[in-house]
Parts: C-alpha cells; structure tokens; sequence
C-alpha cells in the first residue's frame, strides 16, 4: 500500500518520465532544418538583447528577505494549527502571543515602507510656494526634487 | 503544561519576561515616535532597570520552569538559580553601561535614525544570553546562541559608515555561521547516542556503563567548538581581532564582556550539570571519568593566553589590542574554570565582575578618545596624560587593573584566580599564567609610556568630555581602585551566589 | 534491496552527486542552481526517514525561500558570473589532510557507535505531534523562535535597506 508520500514519488516519476519521453520521441520523428533565427533565445517573440545577467534591484532581495523569515514563521504555524484545540485556552494563547510578535515584525516593516515599491511623489503643492515666497522657497523646491528623484 | 504551570514557569523567568516585553516595547515605541526618538534610549534604560531590579530582589529564587509535562524527573528548560541570577546581572548592568557609551558615542549618533532597531537587536542580545546562561536543555542553548549571535552580527555592522564596519559584520556570520553549525552537528551526535537533550538527564546517561567513548567525545569537541567560539578561546577566536576592530566601539566593549560572560556561564552550567559525578566536602567538583575536561581545559586556555598576549605585543590599534588583551583574559578565566572546583568558581566570577568594569572603562576611554581624533592609533595617544589629564588618569587605571597590578581590583581578580590554581596543585599552569601577565605587563604599559614620557605630537587631542561621560567614567573608575582596597563585599556576594541547579 | 533501499540509492545519489558538482563548478549560478538538487535529495532522504514535517519544511524554507535568495544575492552582485573563482586550489594539502581527518572520525563515528534508534512506525504524520510539543514542553522554545524571527526580521530589514539621505 502507498503512502502519501509514496503517491507524490510515484506522481514526480511519471512527471519525469512523461516528459523525457515525449522530448526523446519528439526528437526522433521531427524535422531538423536549423535556421539562424530558429536557434535564438526565445523570448516571446523579442529579439534577445544584453545578457541574461543583469544587475538585480535591491529592492528584490528586501522582499526575498521579509519572505523568507514570514515564511518560516508560517511553518511554524502549521504544527499549531493542528493541535492547539487540544489544549482549550492556553493552546489558544501560545499562538496568539507568537502571532502578536509576528504582527509586531509585519508592522515595523510596514511602517518603514520596505513593502512600498515605489514611494509616493508629492510635487504638486510646492508651486504655490514659489508663487507666495521668494528665492529662498525655491532653492528648498530643487533639493526636494532632486531628492525625489 | 497548562496555564497554572505556565504562570509558574513565567513567574520563574521574570526578568527574561521584562526583557522580551521591553523590546517588542522598543519596537512599537520606533514606529510610534518616527520623527523624534530621543526618548528610545530611555525606554531602553527603563526596561534594563527594571529587570535588575526583580532579579536583585529575588536572587535566592530557583527552580526549573518549564518542566516537561511526561518528565519523570522534574528537571525543566530552564534553571534558575543564583549562579545564572548573578551572571544575568552582569549583563544587566554592562548593558546600562552601553546605553550611556552608546548615547556618547560619535558613530552611533550617526545613525541616529536608526536608534530602534540599534535598541532592539541590544534587547535581543540581552534576551539571547540571559537564556544561554539559564538554559539546561540542549535545545534552548543552541536557540539563544542563535539570537545573540543573530544580533550581535547586525550590531557589528551596523554603522554602514566604513568599509570595516561591513568587513566586521561580514566575517563575524561567516565564521559564526560555520561554529553554530559545528555545534549543531555535536548536539545531533549527542542527542543520537543518549536521546535526551536536558543537561541533567545527560548526566543520568552518563552514567551508565555502557558509554561509546569516541562518539561521545567527538561530539563534545564539537559542541565545545562552538561555546569556544563564542568565549573565543584560542583556535576559534581568528574572528575576534577583526570584529571588535571593525564594530563600533559600544558594540566591541559590549561583546567583550557581556557576550563572554554568557559564553562562560554556558560553558560552566553545560560542564557542572552534565558531567560532575559528585561533589566532594572540599567543594571539588569529580568528573565522569570518560572525557577529560580538564586536559582540554588547561591546554585551551594557555594557547588562549599565550596567543592573546603575544599578538597583542604588536598592535598599534589600541582597539584592536584590547581585543587581544581580551582573548588573553579568556584564557584565565578558563583556567579558573580548569580547577573545576567551588574554588574555581568564585575565582571566575569575581575575575568576570572585576573584568567588565576595567574592561568597558578601557573601552569607554578609547572611545571617547577616538570620537575626538578620529583614530585608535597609539601614536595618537601621545601625551595625552597632559592634554587631558582626567582620562588619562582613568585610562592608567584601568590598563594597570587589567595587568593585575595592586592597589587596582584587577590584582585581586588574578589573585584569588592564582589561590584557587594553587590550592589545586596547578603550580606548573599557574607559573604560565604568571609569566602571561609579565607578558601583558608589556602592551599595557607601552600605552602609558605614550601617554606620559612622550611629548604631545600635533595629532594629539586635548578631550574635554561633557559631564555625563565624566560620570560614567567616576563610576567605573572609582569601584575599580575600591574594589583592590577593600573587596570583601564582592567575595561575600559572589559566595552568595555560586549555587548552580543540578542533579 | 527491496524498494525502499533503491529509493533511498537514487536520493543519496542526487544529493552527493549534486553536491559535488556544487563545490566544484567554477560558475556561481550554476552553483546556486546545483544546490536546488542537493536539498531536494535531502528533503527525500527525510521522507525516507518518516520526518514528513522537516522534509516538507525543507522543500518550503531551504529550496523556496533561501535558495532563491542566495541566487538574488548572486544577482545583486554586479558582474559576478564574470569572475574567476580559482581560490579552491590554493590550500590543497591542508585540506586534504583536515577533511580526511574528519572523514576517519566521521566513519568511525558512525560504524562504532550504538545509536538510539527507533524502530520506523509506519510513515504516520508527525506534524501534529510536533504541534502538541511545541504547545507543551517546547513552548518557550516556540515563543522564543518567535522573538528570535523578529529580531532577524528587523536586523536583516535593516541591513539591507538602502539608507535615505
């Protein structure tokens, strides 16, 4: 008899055979006449520019980072889920102080716009600053900007 | 476990509780007070406070919390007793301490805005050793290494302001990484041959006759590699020299004292409760006879020392010295603990109580120094006992107290260290001991020679402290002369605190 | 050798194999994409062992979540795949002698040794009973991780983030 496990073993080798099977019969009984344009890269129809290693956005590894540790968290949750209604209240309360901790991590990194891709731009009320004061509002307008950017 | 045993288990580890409450307080204060966070530095101090003082007033407490529910011995995760009390509060005051270098400190003003995660990763480091130091359970030890080293490589880098900084951070989880690891694998050997990983219930398995001699010894060693690393004794301490001179200074003086005490309680609860057979009448502490402790004990701590003190001969960076000069006192408190023994114990925790005030008070001054001249070079340090003449008196002290020196406290330290290593027929280790310290004598003196027998070179600052720091220093300088006149309160306090939980 | 031990073969394969070529290919990518190999091999040799819950947590956290990170890494650093990573021959002696050293011990170990071990029971699912400890006789070590995560949450955000001028 199969356990679960056993199931998913059976279903990921017959994943694998299906698909080296069909690759090795499709190899057999196609046709082969390669063209230049036929052997690029495809890339949905574009033709590939650059190398495929280009420098990532931090901004990528930040949210890889909150990932990984809320992912771990989740984990955790999972072996709780299941038996906390065995212990009444107090199973009730272990999780909720771990989920209180959790939600104090999720606020921080809300609060500190880690999850915000791009900031909001406010540039609209300073023109009428300029209009109202003089020079020196106008030099504070160009550092703003310069920083928006 | 249910709520009533919960409230028990919670009532035992007060402190801890404070602790915990305080930083999630911390964090929740950070994102409240988002423009203005003068008052982040406060909380901190309040939360460390009131630990203290819970722990003070209930220093006799102890007990185990959280005992398992199926246990059929009543031994739990955690021991609380006077041994971890006294050791919590070392780490409690050197925290204080911290708070007040890092509030004068010139680089982390710097990083103002970021004052509530730099308190936050404190606390965790605070949480993370107090729960090594009352850990029993195996578990629970590689746990709260994990979170005071989580923290602590953060902290090592957490300026951003030089590539050294990174440098630090960056070598600190690479060789921290690799020590926890290495721990780990020793803990899973351990757990594989016994089954239990309470420090108690392994010395019941101990006991049995029927032991697998080199499995149980590699994975001693292993588990050893990485208290060692922690404590860093000799061949795990090649991070240490780097780290404490790229890490901001509060965090250097910081992780020479508090992190090593918690590393050595760790070490001595790990050793005491797993593997003391019996305590004889004279308070000597007899060892299963299948690993021997106390080889390995002296052997580590004389290439500690000796490599300590001799790379600490020709450093220029005072910074970097003091990291040596540090690593060559881990060495000697390992021989405290080499003696196993009552003794030996009240050796190490008057050294350990001794240590952390000429040791921050060093680092205070260095600070101080460096803030104004904006280097750590000895060279710098000419003449300064004319230009400033309070610090360099203070800075004398303090270095003529790590050296052993009377009528400073660190000679008593050393002493009742030598008592202890005499009475216990160590003459031979504590002769090397003896000629470490003449060793030391060298390094620390040449600081002073810079200061007062060369003339002040134009790099030479004049600091002029605010009062705050002059305090800070008087507190730290005052008990450090005190405590070599008249040190009967500390002995009699530390003997007050050296029972420790066991079977 | 009934089906359990050919299972057990072709895992341990996959994971040495791939381990191999981890620590010998000179392209970090390829590296990182090795890697993939080895902690699935890992996670099976889990199941194998009747640990369903860490070979589930092994496929979630190790190949969803850091090894996706350690490839943002790789890709973060400019211009790395254009590197030259040669450093691993320089110490070959000593290292020849230290790892054999620890492979005697290893085996040593591991043939001499009187391990505790458990009859398998079945392939019954763990993760329940694992919630009932962490409920009970781990439950400072549950809360703690909690705090632990946080705090690594918080030091890594902080790490990471760009600073605003």
């Amino acid at each position: 008899m199969l356990t679960e496990f056993g199931k998913i073993f059976v279903f990921l080798l017959v994943a694998i055979i299906f698909v080296a099977v069909s690759i090795f019969i499709a190899k057999l009984i196609r046709p082969v006449r390669p063209t230049k344009e036929k052997l690029k890269t495809y890339e949905c129809g574009e033709n590939p520019v650059g190398t495929p290693w280009i420098k990532f956005n931090i901004r990528f590894y930040v949210v890889a980072l909150i990932f990984l540790i809320f992912d771990v968290e989740v984990v955790l949750l999972f072996p709780w889920a299941l038996s906390y209604k065995e212990y009444g209240f107090y199973g009730f309360l272990v999780g909720i102080i771990f989920l209180v901790i959790l939600a104090v991590g999720m606020a921080y990194e809300w609060r500190k716009g880690d999850l915000e891709w791009a900031r909001p731009k406010p540039n609209i009320p300073y023109l009428k600053k300029i209009i109202k004061n003089q020079t020196g509002e106008i030099n504070q307008l160009q550092s703003e900007e310069s920083k928006i950017e | 476990m249910d709520l009533t045993n919960l409230y028990y288990s919670l009532r035992l580890i007060l402190p801890e509780v404070i602790v915990s409450v305080a930083l999630l307080i911390i964090v929740i204060a950070d994102l409240i007070l988002h423009r203005d966070k003068k008052s982040i530095p406060y909380i901190a101090l309040t939360g460390m406070l009131a630990a203290l003082a819970f722990m003070i007033t209930d220093l006799a407490q102890q007990g185990f919390a959280f005992i398992p529910s199926k246990s059929q011995h009543m031994f739990g995760m955690v021991a609380v007793d006077a041994f971890g009390t006294f050791f919590k509060i070392l780490i409690i005051i050197s925290s204080v301490f911290i708070v007040f270098f890092s509030n004068s400190s010139l680089e982390i003003q710097k990083v103002s805005d970021r004052i509530g995660e730099y308190y936050t990763l404190i606390y965790g480091m605070i949480l993370g050793m107090m729960f090594m130091i009352s850990a029993s359970d195996l578990i629970l030890i590689y746990l709260s290494i994990e979170l005071l080293s989580l923290s602590s490589y953060v902290l090592a880098g957490f300026t951003k302001l030089r590539d050294r900084n990174s440098e630090a951070s960056l070598k600190y989880i690479i060789y921290g990484a690799v020590s926890s690891g290495i721990m780990l694998f020793g803990i899973s050997i351990l757990y594989g041959i016994s089954g239990t990983t309470n420090l108690m219930a392994l010395n019941k398995f101990f006991q049995s006759p029927e032991l697998n001699l080199l499995t149980l010894s590699f994975s001693l060693i292993l588990i050893f590699a990485g208290i060692g690393y922690k404590i860093s004794a000799a061949p795990f301490h090649f991070w240490t020299p780097d780290v404490y001179e790229g890490a901001p200074i509060a965090i250097t003086a910081y992780l020479s004292v508090a992190s090593k005490a918690a590393g050595f309680a760790l070490l001595i609860r790990f050793i005491r409760t797993s593997f003391v057979a019996v305590v004889d009448a004279q308070g000597n502490w007899i060892l299963f006879d299948f690993f021997d402790w106390r080889s390995l004990l002296i052997i580590i701590s004389i290439l500690t020392m000796t490599l300590g003190n001799f790379s600490a001969l020709w450093q220029n960076n005072l910074k970097r010295m003091l990291a040596y000069s540090s690593i060559a006192h881990a060495g000697y408190i390992l021989l405290g603990l080499a003696v196993l023994s009552v003794h030996g114990l009240i050796a190490i925790m008057v050294y350990f109580l001794i240590y952390l005030l000429m040791n921050l008070g060093a680092f205070f001054i260095v600070m101080l120094i460096a803030d104004k001249s904006g280097s750590e070079n000895i060279d710098d340090y000419s003449g300064l006992g004319y230009t400033s003449p309070l610090l360099g008196v203070a800075l004398s002290i303090f270095l003529i107290s790590l050296t052993g020196i009377p009528p400073t406290a660190g000679f008593i330290a050393k002493l009742y260290l030598f008592i202890a290593l005499v009475d216990a027929n160590m003459i031979a280790v504590a002769v090397i001991a003896l000629l470490n310290t003449v060793v030391s004598l060298y390094y620390y003196v040449r600081v002073l020679k810079h200061m007062y027998l060369t003339k002040p070179s134009a790099s030479t600052s004049s600091v002029r402290a605010v009062g705050i720091n002059y305090a800070v220093v008087l507190i730290l300088t005052i008990p450090v002369i005190l405590f070599g006149l008249y040190f009967t309160p500390i002995l009699e306090f530390v003997k007050n605190c050296i029972s420790i939980l066991s079977i | 050798m009934n089906i359990y031990d050919i299972i057990f073969y072709l895992f341990a394969a996959i994971t040495l194999v791939s381990g191999f070529f981890v620590v010998s290919t000179k392209n970090i990518v390829h590296a990182g994409f090795y890697l993939l190999f080895t902690l699935f091999g890992v996670a099976g040799l889990y199941v194998l062992l009747g640990a369903d819950f860490i070979a589930i947590v092994q496929l979630l956290v190790y190949v969803g979540g850091i090894l996706i990170l350690l490839l943002f890494g790789v890709m973060l650093t400019n211009k790395i795949t254009s590197v030259d990573l040669r450093s691993g021959t320089s110490y070959i002696i000593p290292a020849v002698i230290g790892v054999g050293i620890l492979w005697g011990a290893l085996t040593a170990v591991l043939f001499k040794t009187s391990w505790r071990s458990k009859a398998p029971s079945g392939m019954d699912p763990t993760t329940s009973e694992i919630g009932r400890l962490l409920i009970t006789d781990y439950v400072l070590v549950f809360e703690l991780l909690g705090i632990l995560l946080l705090v690594a949450l918080i030091g890594a955000a902080s790490i990471a983030r760009r600073d605003k001028e």
